[in-house]
């Protein structure tokens, strides 16, 4: 349990974002960081799960000397402004728009490793400040916004991730076990997203509505593997089946991931289908 | 329990959040409305803000009375349920109260509001609805009370929640393809969510006893297991020849869901896609609809495909496909229907026969 403080504000007239825990100055309406309303109460479903903040229409947050925008609703566009001697890394097809003279390149993967993806290397593109640059996913669904603090770890659904900012290491880690690879529903990578000394910004795309909620230390959760979308590292992931019998077809297996604490966790409502048969 | 306003884990008989501090109610007001107080309702559904002097319980007269609410009984335009003034939304069916209504100068209604995080009571257990654009059904099951779902709609549930297959005794009989239907059915105490993977509407249909409703195949999300279920043949479809080729095809699906409340209330949850709309056909009065975009149906409402073809100097009447396919929807009762729908099969292709239709050439 973190120690008790005030929510909403301290005697230095500050107020905590409760997403993500980010400090601002009183009379905010957005979290500087994260772009979560503060002037909202938070929706917290009775079994736990938080719903991710809505981003309001062109809300605007601050990173390094850069700042993003969040625009539209339905699919929505993070829209970077960058500074100079900042830079941030995507994946392929996320950006919508940029500026002529943004300057674009390739991030050299530690240990010159490349994953592939049916016969495709898989690139990380970086490109540096100072113009505009824009993002989307083709998709209806909610932008996460995750401010990383220094010392944070953080474990992503592969492909889920629009952009990072370059205070944050990047590395993905391979799933562990068959079983997790074929029906964990998001294939042998993870992305990892490590901050070192250095704050950072981490934008996700999650399909659908995205809900959190903190697992206490050997609490556990079954998720369908397909609505994974982030944990932290310390939480552990691993996929089982639930096996159902029909009595006359010889039965069908479901497969759920069981998630143990402690730790955050993140799901989309708009999941992937994958086959249990 | 978990803190409302933080999320944090709190012991159960906490007042206040130990993480963020905020006082946590005994019923938090917007998230969970307590069920509906009958010393408010009077026998004869007359309006008395005064409760019958009856010992009160200390979690209802601890609820503050919502301000300025005149009336004491608010009746939901989506499901019928009567419901105290006091509350926000209809608590059987969660569509919110204290919005005005839409209706189209057409006659329908869109299917109202519903506000985040609503509750939705169902006897001991309860349902939550989360989300906006594919929204999450987070149910609550009491110890004893189950429900039963279909494939590939669990989202994540608490391991103490158990799931098995359904009996195949009874009414699962239906066999698609050579594939067996699976429903699973899921048991309490614990929580457990649903969600589909589509963007749309998910529509919380209460079902009174003895009160039915037909479904179009695959829109079934979740019922209670005081619903039961059964299916029968649509009779509307369509053959179309090609060459020495002859396919038939459903408009509607081959089978149309029937859900019965035999004795006690149920709910029952259906996931449709885009804005949903539904409308009150008078005894006799038709709407032709595209086939696709229907939701669901009272029994009594008669359906059968309608061709309508534009009239024309160019073509000859040889055009088959210069010509529009609807379902023709005849009353009283009910019609739902879906902004999202896909085309019809078949629809512009030559047909050799069909089921009972209508025709009108102009």
């Amino acid at each position: 349990m973190a120690n008790p403080q005030s929510p909403t504000s301290d005697s230095f007239d500050r107020i905590v974002c409760q997403w993500c825990q980010g400090m601002n100055p009183k009379g905010a309406l957005a979290c500087q960081a994260c772009g979560a309303p503060l002037d909202i109460r938070n929706l917290v479903s009775e079994s736990g799960w938080r719903e991710a903040p809505r981003i309001r229409d062109m809300t605007e947050i601050h990173f390094g000397s850069s700042t993003c925008q969040v625009e539209g609703e339905i699919v929505p566009v993070a829209e970077i402004n960058l500074g100079q001697g900042d830079s941030i890394f995507f994946e392929h097809h996320v950006m919508l728009w940029k500026d002529e003279q943004v300057p674009l390149g390739v991030m050299q993967l530690s240990g010159g490793l490349q994953r592939a993806f049916g016969g495709m290397p898989f690139l990380i593109t970086m490109a540096g400040g100072p113009g505009r640059i824009a993002f989307s996913r083709d998709a209806t669904g909610e932008l996460v916004l995750l401010p990383l603090h220094p010392g944070m770890e953080l474990d992503v659904r592969e492909h889920a991730f629009l952009l990072a900012s370059h205070h944050i290491s990047y590395s993905f880690v391979r799933v562990n076990g068959l079983v997790n690879i074929l029906f964990g529903g998001q294939g042998m990578y993870m992305d990892r997203f490590v901050t070192g000394n250095e704050p950072g910004l981490l934008i996700l795309h999650g399909y659908g509505n995205v809900f959190e909620r903190r697992l206490a230390a050997g609490e556990t959760i079954m998720v369908e593997p397909g609505a994974f979308l982030y944990k932290d590292s310390t939480v552990t992931m691993e996929v089982e089946f639930q096996r159902l019998g029909t009595g006359l077809f010889g039965g069908t297996n479901m497969a759920l991931a069981r998630m143990t604490g402690p730790g955050r966790i993140g799901i989309q409502s708009m999941y992937v289908h994958h086959h249990t048969e | 329990m978990f803190c409302t306003h933080c999320g944090s884990r709190i012991p159960e008989a906490a007042n206040f959040c130990v993480s963020c501090g905020a006082r946590v109610a005994a019923t938090p007001v917007p998230l969970s409305d307590p069920p509906i107080d009958p010393r408010y309702i009077t026998p004869t559904g007359a309006q008395s803000l005064d409760p019958a002097p009856t010992p009160a319980e200390p979690s209802v007269s601890a609820a503050p009375p919502a301000p300025a609410r005149s009336n004491a009984i608010a009746t939901c335009r989506w499901c019928g349920a009567v419901s105290d003034g006091f509350r926000e939304s209809c608590s059987k069916c969660g569509a919110a109260l204290d919005v005005p209504e839409d209706t189209a100068d057409s006659g329908w209604i869109e299917v109202p509001g519903r506000k985040d995080m609503t509750k939705i009571q169902l006897g001991n257990s309860s349902c939550q609805i989360e989300g906006t654009f594919v929204p999450v059904a987070d149910i609550n099951l009491a110890a004893g009370d189950s429900i039963y779902f279909t494939h590939h709609v669990l989202l994540w549930k608490e391991p103490r929640v158990t799931v098995t297959t359904m009996p195949m005794a009874g009414a699962w009989k239906r066999v698609f393809a050579g594939l067996p239907l699976v429903m699973t059915q899921a048991a309490g105490p614990g929580h457990i969510a649903f969600s589909k993977d589509d963007p749309g509407e998910l529509l919380p249909v209460p079902l009174q006893p003895g009160e039915e409703i037909d479904v179009r195949e695959h829109l079934f999300l979740v019922a209670t297991s005081s619903i039961t279920y059964d299916w029968f043949p649509t009779n509307v479809w369509l053959q179309s020849q090609q060459d020495n080729e002859t396919e038939t095809h459903y408009p509607i699906g081959m089978f149309m869901d029937r859900f019965t409340a035999p004795q006690d209330p149920g709910l029952l949850l259906l996931h449709a896609a885009g804005n949903v709309f539904v409308r009150n056909l008078a005894p006799g009065e038709t709407i032709l609809i595209k086939p696709t975009a229907l939701v669901f149906k009272d029994p009594a409402v008669e359906m059968h495909l309608h061709f309508e073809r534009p009239g024309t100097t160019f073509f000859g009447w040889g055009n088959w496909a210069n010509r529009y396919l609807w379902l023709r929807m005849i009353g009283p009762g009910r019609v739902a229907i879906q902004s999202v729908f896909e085309p019809v099969e078949g629809e512009a292709r030559n047909l050799s026969s069909c089921s009972y239709a209508t025709e009108q050439r102009w």
